[in-house]
């Protein structure tokens, strides 16, 4: 039995059992997995966990340092995230927002939903750096909301309570982080045809021709999630590693074999970092490919790329326009997709592309 | 924590899993030989636009190939080309192939196709990589490399130039074509190159058309694919990979066993595909699903092949698409897909 | 020069027209020229489907798409992924175009375009209808 959520202009419906509610204009039935059906105990429960910097080793970071609803649920403008003590990580917090639609979690897709996703951080050096999981179950066992809370939304108590059920409270509250309702939505699947103005109409246009945007950020008949939940090397980082990736392939793929941590590799250090969905496959098609990111909001969550390496939606659409390079005379690795070629785009077309994904954004987070 | 316990598990997966990448390995069991991988790159049809602009997608897809052949881990001990490096067989492609070919770290041994050979008859090829036609010996295996495109003399000598036969030729489809063969002089050749091969010395032979018959309209063909067979007959365990049809097909006929490998360039249509004139197929391939052409990589791969006891397992490396390995079943005595030939894909055909 | 021209057409259509005296019945004569004038478009289509210089890279439609095959005409309109949307059969030979072949859009009502159609669904023959099939 599947269950939805639709979350219009803030007012939160769930429903377990009903018909499944409307999603947002421009977007499909938010899909909830049989195993945790959407409750508002939950949600709240979840909400609670994101915001609660107690899961930290030092006390001061939450999910929420570096997916804050102000900005989008993310940290714009870091280009990377910052964890405890100041510390770097080697990648862009990606957006909350319409995640609960991706098959798979990080830029390299290594947990495959939102549950397995959000143990993740608490226990990597570089994000909340807890040695593991217990001090989380230590606070939610004891601490007196929490109690209520957890007997509420799971019907748990004291050592019934598992770290699967906090993930399972964080998914779910997650889901509820959907917005659709665009000017370009609005254009597009709500018949106004003035909704965008003409530049974004034209850069909708290119997106979908010449700019060859659509091959991976997707539209389709009824709803556009602007992703196609793959991974692709778009040649982003990859002069870090392009010399040495036979070396790096080979130690990682060992590394991996003897159950070395992906998370802390790929968090920690900046090279393995840039091996993107090998480090989670051992596929060489895979070296140096990140997951296709969605374009919702995607003039509210600057800087871009997996390492927010660029800064304006103009120098992503630049670098496209290069053939997946910063500037013309830079080279084209070998593992770059086949897909990305120079596009010839005028700088006209180029600034309506720009207009267009500043169409996408939606109305609460304007 | 449960993930480092995943890992373990993945770990332990990954070591006992098939290495990535299309690879054959001929295998050996309790023999005296090794076993041993190789790597197949083939049909590339790098294609000049004019001067030194040449159609990047298809560059692209053999700098893909050689870059993960590189990458390959353990090494595979060589590498072989399966023809159709250039698509209209002139200097300039077959010089920037090469070029492209020479950042592959392992060496290459290069099989002749039509779209090398048809502008001068192969001659500016075998200036550059020797013989058309050769055998050589690797850890107890016999490999042999034919010319398999070979067509009738009139029908060569009737253009009125080169570039018109290469022209005719390069058109998969066109009417005007010529089934292709080994012919008299390479079978002559071969039965004498034979003569010295012990009997149960595994064979590997390697073609750029199918030694058999599937579809004549595009050339899945070999005119004198009964006579090869048949001086390949006492041989106790015969591989045959070929190019050309830039699609996985395997077969099982008598002693030999049969392999496509795919092309780096484009994918083709299976000929049941096409729904006016009938195809031999062979029963035993799973067909490839095309469910999403919209890569530029899609349907299009390389492959590595392990040898073992004499029969395969070929691993297809296909971006954008699921690997695939095609392994030899002895108890069917048959090479079969692994995941598919029980389950096959469910169809996503055009039919 | 001018006169001869327009005798000319008049032979044509009298040719053309003389076939049937009415609108509610046609001949075998008119089967046949209809079939001629669809052939016609089905030769040019098979010409442009061929033709180095429909793109601008010298790919030509037959190198992926041998006797048309894999076009399959039958299942259009149907939802093209790389169109956004549901489409129809010019606008996946316009992707083709602007894509593979790295050239500029054929104008729908253009003959060229038609002339493509012709060919690639005369090569899908008898094959049954299958819209929005994939």
């Amino acid at each position: 039995m599947k269950t939805f959520v639709s979350a219009l202009g803030g007012v939160l419906l769930t429903t377990t059992t009903l018909a499944p509610v409307a999603a947002p204009l421009g977007l499909p039935e938010v899909p909830v997995p049989a195993n945790n059906p959407l409750t508002p105990e939950k949600i709240q429960l979840g909400d609670k966990l994101f915001h609660d910097t107690r899961f930290s080793a030092t006390g001061e970071v939450s999910c929420a340092t570096c997916h804050d609803k102000k900005k989008t649920f993310t940290d714009s403008p870091l280009k990377v995230s910052e964890g405890i003590n100041k510390l770097m990580g080697t990648r862009n917090a990606p957006t909350v927002v319409n995640a609960a639609y991706m098959h798979s979690m990080f830029w390299d897709g290594r947990e495959p939903d939102l549950e397995g996703q959000s143990a993740g951080p608490f226990i990597n050096p570089v994000e909340m750096g807890l040695p593991n999981h217990e001090p989380i179950l230590k606070i939610v066992r004891s601490d007196a909301e929490y109690t209520k809370l957890f007997k509420q939304a799971f019907n748990k108590h004291g050592k019934q309570i598992k770290m699967q059920h906090v993930q399972q409270a964080i998914a779910s509250f997650e889901r509820t982080i959907i917005s659709g309702n665009s000017p370009f939505d609005q254009y597009q699947y709500g018949g106004d045809k003035h909704a965008m103005d003409e530049a974004a109409v034209r850069g909708f246009k290119v997106f979908r021709e010449q700019g060859r945007c659509i091959s991976c950020h997707t539209v389709s008949q009824s709803y556009a999630l602007f992703t196609d939940s793959r991974f692709h090397n778009l040649g982003v980082g990859f002069e870090r590693i392009n010399k040495d990736v036979g070396e790096l392939t080979s130690a990682f793929a060992k590394a991996k074999r003897n159950a070395a941590e992906v998370d802390v590799a790929v968090l920690t250090n900046k090279n393995t970092s840039e091996l993107g969905r090998y480090a989670v496959s051992i596929q060489s098609r895979d070296v140096g490919s990140f997951k296709t990111p969605t374009l919702r909001n995607v003039a509210k969550t600057a800087p871009y790329m997996h390492d927010g390496s660029l800064e304006s939606l103009l120098d992503v659409v630049k670098f496209y326009n290069n053939g997946g390079r910063v500037k013309e005379s830079d080279p084209t690795f070998d593992f770059q997709s086949g897909g990305i070629r120079p596009l010839d785009l005028s700088d006209e077309q180029m600034d309506d592309l720009v207009a267009f994904m500043e169409a996408l954004t939606s109305p609460e987070y304007k | 924590m449960e993930r480092r316990n995943f890992l373990k598990s993945a770990g332990a997966l990954l070591a006992g899993s098939v290495l990535p990448i299309s690879l054959v390995e001929v295998a050996f069991g309790k023999s005296k030989h090794e076993n041993f991988t190789f790597a197949y790159i083939s049909d590339s049809h790098i294609q000049q636009i004019k001067g030194n602009k040449f159609v990047r997608n298809f560059d692209r897809g053999l700098v893909r190939a050689v870059a993960e052949c590189n990458l390959m881990d353990p090494k595979p001990d060589f590498v072989i080309y399966g023809g159709d490096l250039a698509q209209l067989g002139s200097k300039p492609e077959i010089d920037h192939g090469l070029e492209i070919m020479s950042a592959c770290k392992h060496k290459v041994h290069y099989v002749m196709g039509e779209h090398d050979y048809y502008l001068d008859l192969g001659q500016y090829w075998e200036s550059q990589l020797g013989p058309q036609w050769y055998s050589f010996d690797h850890k107890g295996v016999h490999f042999v490399v034919l010319n398999s495109i070979i067509v009738d003399e009139k029908w060569t000598n009737k253009w009125s130039s080169g570039e018109e036969r290469m022209g005719v030729m390069a058109g998969l489809d066109n009417p005007l074509g010529s089934p292709f063969m080994v012919g008299a002089a390479q079978r002559a050749w071969l039965k004498n190159d034979l003569a010295k091969v012990s009997k149960d010395t595994p064979l590997v032979v390697l073609s750029h058309s199918p030694l058999q018959k599937i579809y004549k309209g595009w050339n899945f063909w070999t005119d004198d694919a009964e006579q090869i067979q048949a001086i390949l007959k006492p041989f106790k365990k015969v591989n045959v990979f070929y190019g050309h049809v830039h699609q996985i097909q395997y077969n099982q006929i008598g002693n030999i066993s049969f392999h496509s490998v795919m092309a780096t360039a484009w994918p083709w249509p299976y000929p049941s595909t096409y729904s006016q004139a009938p195809s031999q197929l062979p029963k035993l391939t799973v067909e490839m699903n095309r469910a999403d052409p919209f890569f530029e990589r899609d349907a299009t791969g390389w492959q590595f092949i392990d040898v073992w006891s004499g029969n395969t397992s070929m691993h297809f490396q296909l971006p954008e698409n699921s690997p695939r390995t095609v392994a030899y079943n002895k108890k069917h005595k048959q090479p079969e897909d692994t995941k598919y030939q029980s389950d096959r894909i469910p169809p996503q055909k055009h039919y | 020069m001018k006169s001869i021209h327009h005798v000319a057409i008049a032979a044509t259509m009298f040719l053309v027209y003389a076939t049937s005296a009415f609108a509610d019945e046609f001949t075998d004569q008119d089967l046949k020229n209809w079939e001629q004038d669809f052939q016609t478009a089905v030769i040019q289509g098979r010409k442009l489907f061929t033709d180095p210089n429909l793109g601008s890279n010298g790919v030509v439609c037959a190198q992926c798409h041998p006797n048309g095959a894999n076009t399959h005409p039958e299942t259009y309109p149907k939802l093209q992924k790389q169109l956004g949307r549901v489409a129809v059969m010019w606008e996946m030979v316009n992707w083709c175009i602007r894509n593979p072949l790295e050239g500029k859009d054929l104008s729908p009502d253009s003959p060229d375009m038609i002339a493509l159609q012709a060919y690639i669904t005369f090569e899908r023959r008898n094959v049954k209808l299958a819209p929005g099939k994939h």
